[in-house]
C-alpha cells in the first residue's frame, strides 16, 4: 500500500485544524463569552493537541495496523462497528457543516441567489474523485497548494493590521458561559482524530513526529491570530460578523476605494472548503468501507453524495438547523469522538505497555 | 477510435468534466448579462417622509459608450419598511438590487428624531452590504443628495464615497462607516459619530459665499460640486436657483442611542481629536502678537503630535492625564508686516505664542468635553480607557453613581488634565 509522507500528513491536520472555525465561528463564539472566546478556543485546541501523543505512541506500537484492526482485537468487532458508524457520522456531519458554511458565505458575497444546484455540481464529482482516487492523491493535491492557501490566509490577517485594531477586553464572561461555550463549539474540534483512521496509511520516518507537531502548532496559531485579530477589529460588533477571514479584509473606509479587496478571502475559503470536504468525505467513505466490508468504495462515494444531497435538502438544507445542530446535539457525538476514542486507545495503550512489561518480567 | 473510448472510459473524471461542459456552455452562451438582471447599487439613500420610507438608489448601469463616462441614475421606491421600499424600487429598475459595491448610505435628518438602528435594520441584515459602506447624514433628502453626486461623479470625476472619506482620513480621523456607528452604538455608552454633508442652492450658496467674502472670515466651507459650463446654465432644467450643490464642512452628527444629540462643527471635532495622534494639520491661529510695534495675527500648522495618556483613581475620583506634544509650522502671517522671510525668528516658537497655543487648544478641549458632558456621549472612550487599565477602582465607582447604566455619565465626573508642550517643527 503507497503511504504519504509526514509532511502530507502534516498539510492534512492543516486543513483539518482550519475546518469550521475560519468564518462562523468566531462570532458565534463572541455571542457567547465575548473576547474570552480565546481560551474557550485555546482549551480545546489544548484537549486536541493532547491526542497527538496518544496517535504517536499508537503508531510505533503498531506501526502498519489499521485502527479498525485494533479496535476490533480489543473491543471486537460489534463495538468496533457502533464506533466506526459514530465517526462515519461525525465525518459526514462535519462535511455538511464545513460546506453549508460556505454555501451561505457565497451565497451573500456572489450568488446572492440560491445556487444549490451549482454548488453540489461544482464540488461532488471533485470530491467524488478525490475519495476514489485515494488519500495519496489528493494529499498530493493539497500539499501542491499549500503554500497558496497558507498565503491567501496570512494576506487576510495581514491586511486587517492596516486598520486601527485595539486590545479587546478579557475576562468578561462567566465561568458558566466558558464551559457552556465549550461544550457548544466542541464539534468543530478533534482535528486529529483523522490521524487515527488513516494511521495504517501514514509513513513517519525516526525523529519524523515533531513535524507533525509543527504543522498542527502552525495551524492553531494561525487560528488564534485570526480570532485575536477579529476581535481586536471589530469588538463589540464581533457578533455582527457571520464570515472572520473575510470580514477581515472589509472593514475600513480606506480600503473602500480597493473594489473588492475580499476577492483574497473568497479564493482562499474556496480552496480550504473544498480540501477539507475531501478529507471529511474521503473518512466517511472509510469509515463506510470497514462498517460494510462487502461493498467497495465506489458504493460509499455513491451513498455519500445521496444521503449528501438527501440531507441538504430535507434536513440540514436550512442553514440555522445545521449551525444549531452543530452546537446542542453534535456536541454529544463530538465528545464521544474527539475524547472517549483516544481515551480507550489509551487504555489500549497501557494495557499493551503493561502486557509486554509483565512478559519482560517473566522472561528475566 | 476504440482505444480512445477506452481510455475515455478508464477516466470517469473526464467523462464527468465532459458532461458538465456541454451542459453549462449553453447555458452561458445564452444567458443575458449579469447587467441585465441585476443593478449595481453605488450609493442608497434612506428618507422617511410621513410615516413612509423612501429608498434612492444611485445605479451604476453599465453600457457601451466612447467616453468612459459612467452612467449613473437614481432610481426610487417607496413601502412601510426598507424591505418593501427597496422591494418596490427593485420593481421601478426591473432589476433585482445588488449591494455588494455599495459604498455609501446615506439618512435623511429626520430619520437621525428617533433610533436610526431600527431603520437601517434591514442593511445590518443583508450582509451583502459591506461593511466598509460609509455612513452619512444630510439635511435634506437623501435622494436629492444621490441625485447631486451625480454631477460629482461627471463632472469632477468625484464620488460621494471620497468626499466623505476625506472627512475620515483628516478630520474625524475615525471611520464613519456603517461598522463604526455600529461600533458606537453597540458599545456601552451607546454613542457615535457619523459624517454630515449638506445641500445647497446655487443662489444661497452664491449669496452667502459674497456675505463670507465681505466679512473677511472665509471658515472651512468647502464647495464640492462642479460649476455647469455655459451651455448647461442657459438650459432652463438647470437654471441657477434648481441647481443643487453637496457642500462638504466637515460636520459631523453625534448620536446617543443611535439619535441626534448635537451637529458638530470642525472646530468642535477639532477639540474631540486633539487627543488623536493621527488628526494632524490642523490650523491654529495665534492672535494679537506684537512685533516692530506691529500687532500681527500668526497661523500655525500641527505638523506632528504624540500623546502620552494616563488614567488614574485619586481619593476616589477618575483623573485622566494627557500630554500632548505638538510639532507646530508657521505658515502665515497676517498684519501690516508685509516682507516675506523664510526661516524667520518665528520658526521658534517664543514662551508667549506657545502659551497662546496652548491655551487655544485647552480652550477647545474644553468646549468638546463640554458638548460631550452634555450629551452623554462618550465618544473618547474615557470609560473604555479606564476599565482597561483602572478595571476594580472603574467598577466600584460605577457602582457608587448608579451601576452599569450610569456608564454614560461617567465622563461627567472625570477630572482632565491637559498638558500642552508645543515646539517647533
Amino acid at each position: 500500500m503507497k503511504k504519504i509522507s509526514i509532511r502530507q500528513c502534516g498539510v492534512i491536520i492543516v486543513m483539518c485544524i482550519f475546518a469550521n472555525k475560519i468564518l462562523l465561528m468566531p462570532s458565534l463564539m463572541y455571542q457567547q463569552t465575548s473576547a474570552d472566546s480565546i481560551f474557550v478556543l485555546l482549551t480545546l485546541f489544548l484537549l486536541d493537541f493532547a491526542m497527538l501523543p496518544i496517535f504517536i505512541k499508537l503508531k510505533e506500537n503498531y506501526p502498519n495496523k489499521k485502527l479498525y484492526d485494533i479496535l476490533r482485537d480489543k473491543l471486537g468487532k460489534v463495538v468496533t462497528k457502533i464506533i466506526y458508524f459514530a465517526m462515519l457520522c461525525f465525518f459526514f456531519f462535519k462535511c455538511l457543516l464545513v460546506f453549508s458554511v460556505t454555501y451561505v458565505y457565497f451565497k451573500q458575497q456572489i450568488y446572492q441567489d440560491e445556487f444549490i444546484f451549482l454548488a453540489l455540481i461544482a464540488f461532488l464529482p471533485v470530491i467524488n474523485h478525490a475519495t476514489i482516487s485515494g488519500i495519496r492523491a489528493f494529499s498530493r493535491t493539497i500539499e501542491l497548494f499549500f503554500g497558496v492557501v497558507i498565503a491567501g490566509f496570512v494576506v487576510c490577517l495581514a491586511i486587517s493590521l492596516f486598520t486601527p485594531i485595539s486590545t479587546p477586553y478579557f475576562f468578561v464572561s462567566s465561568a458558566k458561559d466558558f464551559f457552556l461555550s465549550l461544550y457548544n463549539h466542541v464539534f468543530a474540534f478533534g482535528d486529529f482524530i483523522i490521524l487515527f483512521l488513516i494511521m495504517d496509511r501514514i509513513e513517519i520516518k525516526k525523529g519524523q513526529t515533531k513535524k507533525l507537531f509543527f504543522f498542527a502548532l502552525f495551524a492553531i496559531i494561525l487560528v488564534v491570530s485570526l480570532f485575536y485579530l477579529f476581535y481586536a477589529k471589530y469588538q463589540i460588533t464581533a457578533f455582527m460578523h457571520n464570515n472572520a477571514l473575510a470580514d477581515l479584509l472589509v472593514f475600513s473606509v480606506q480600503f473602500n476605494a480597493i473594489g473588492r479587496l475580499d476577492i483574497i478571502a473568497m479564493l482562499t475559503i474556496m480552496f480550504i472548503t473544498l480540501f477539507q470536504m475531501e478529507i471529511f468525505s474521503y473518512a466517511f467513505c472509510d469509515c463506510f468501507v470497514n462498517i460494510f466490508p462487502l461493498l467497495n468504495k465506489n458504493y460509499s462515494v455513491v451513498i455519500f453524495d445521496i444521503l449528501f444531497c438527501i440531507l441538504y435538502y430535507v434536513f440540514i438544507g436550512r442553514y440555522e438547523t445545521m449551525v444549531t445542530s452543530a452546537l446542542y446535539w453534535l456536541p454529544y457525538l463530538a465528545i464521544a469522538i474527539n475524547y472517549i476514542l483516544p481515551i480507550i486507545l489509551l487504555v489500549i495503550l497501557i494495557i499493551r505497555r503493561q502486557k509486554i512489561e509483565k512478559k519482560d518480567k517473566n522472561f528475566i | 477510435m476504440k482505444r480512445k473510448i477506452k481510455i475515455l472510459f478508464k477516466m470517469p473524471m473526464l467523462i464527468v468534466f465532459i458532461i458538465i461542459l456541454l451542459f453549462f456552455t449553453p447555458f452561458a452562451i445564452y444567458s443575458p448579462g449579469e447587467s441585465r438582471n441585476r443593478g449595481v447599487v453605488t450609493a442608497l439613500g434612506i428618507d422617511k417622509i410621513d410615516e413612509e420610507y423612501e429608498i434612492s438608489l444611485l445605479t451604476f448601469i453599465p453600457t457601451a459608450n466612447q467616453s468612459y463616462q459612467e452612467k449613473s441614475s437614481v432610481i426610487s421606491g417607496k413601502g412601510g419598511s426598507v424591505a418593501e421600499a427597496i422591494y418596490n424600487a427593485q420593481i421601478a429598475m426591473g432589476r433585482s438590487v445588488g449591494l455588494s459595491h455599495a459604498k455609501t448610505t446615506v439618512v435623511n435628518e429626520k430619520l437621525l428624531e428617533e433610533d436610526v438602528a431600527s431603520s437601517i435594520d434591514y442593511l445590518s441584515r443583508v450582509a451583502s452590504l459591506p461593511e466598509n459602506t460609509v455612513f452619512v447624514c444630510t439635511n435634506k433628502t437623501a435622494k436629492e443628495i444621490l441625485e447631486s453626486s451625480k454631477d460629482l461623479i461627471s463632472n469632477l470625476g468625484l464620488k460621494l464615497e471620497q468626499v466623505i472619506g476625506y472627512n475620515a482620513n483628516n478630520l474625524y480621523v475615525t471611520d464613519t462607516s456603517l461598522e463604526a456607528f455600529y461600533k458606537g452604538y453597540f458599545s456601552p455608552t451607546k454613542s457615535s459619530l457619523i459624517g454630515y454633508l449638506t445641500i445647497e442652492d446655487e443662489k444661497t450658496r452664491k449669496e452667502e459665499n459674497s456675505e463670507i467674502s465681505n466679512s473677511q472670515d472665509s471658515g472651512s466651507t468647502q464647495t464640492q460640486s462642479s460649476q455647469k459650463n455655459s451651455d448647461s446654465s442657459s438650459n432652463s432644467n438647470n437654471s441657477e436657483a434648481g441647481l443643487k450643490q453637496i457642500v462638504n464642512q466637515g460636520q459631523a452628527v453625534l448620536l446617543k442611542n443611535g439619535k441626534k444629540v448635537a451637529l458638530l462643527d470642525v472646530e468642535q471635532l477639532n477639540g474631540i481629536n486633539i487627543l488623536n495622534p493621527k488628526s494632524i494639520n490642523q490650523i491654529i491661529t495665534v492672535d494679537g502678537i506684537e512685533k516692530d510695534e506691529q500687532t500681527i495675527s500668526l497661523q500655525y500648522k500641527i505638523k506632528t503630535k504624540k500623546t502620552l495618556i494616563s488614567s488614574k483613581f485619586e481619593n476616589g475620583y477618575p483623573i485622566y492625564n494627557a500630554q500632548l506634544i505638538l510639532g507646530v509650522e508657521l505658515v502665515e502671517i497676517n498684519g501690516v508686516e508685509n516682507s516675506l522671510k523664510v526661516n524667520t525668528e518665528f520658526s521658534n516658537v517664543t514662551d508667549e505664542i506657545a502659551e497662546k497655543i496652548e491655551q487655544k487648544i485647552k480652550e477647545q478641549f474644553t468646549n468638546s468635553i463640554n458638548i460631550l458632558r452634555d450629551c452623554d456621549a462618550d465618544v473618547l472612550g474615557i470609560a473604555r480607557q479606564f476599565f482597561f487599565h483602572n478595571r476594580k477602582e472603574f467598577v466600584r465607582f460605577l457602582n457608587k453613581i448608579g451601576g452599569q447604566e450610569a456608564v454614560s455619565q461617567f465622563i461627567d465626573y472625570v477630572v482632565f488634565k491637559l498638558n500642552v508642550v508645543v515646539e517647533p517643527d
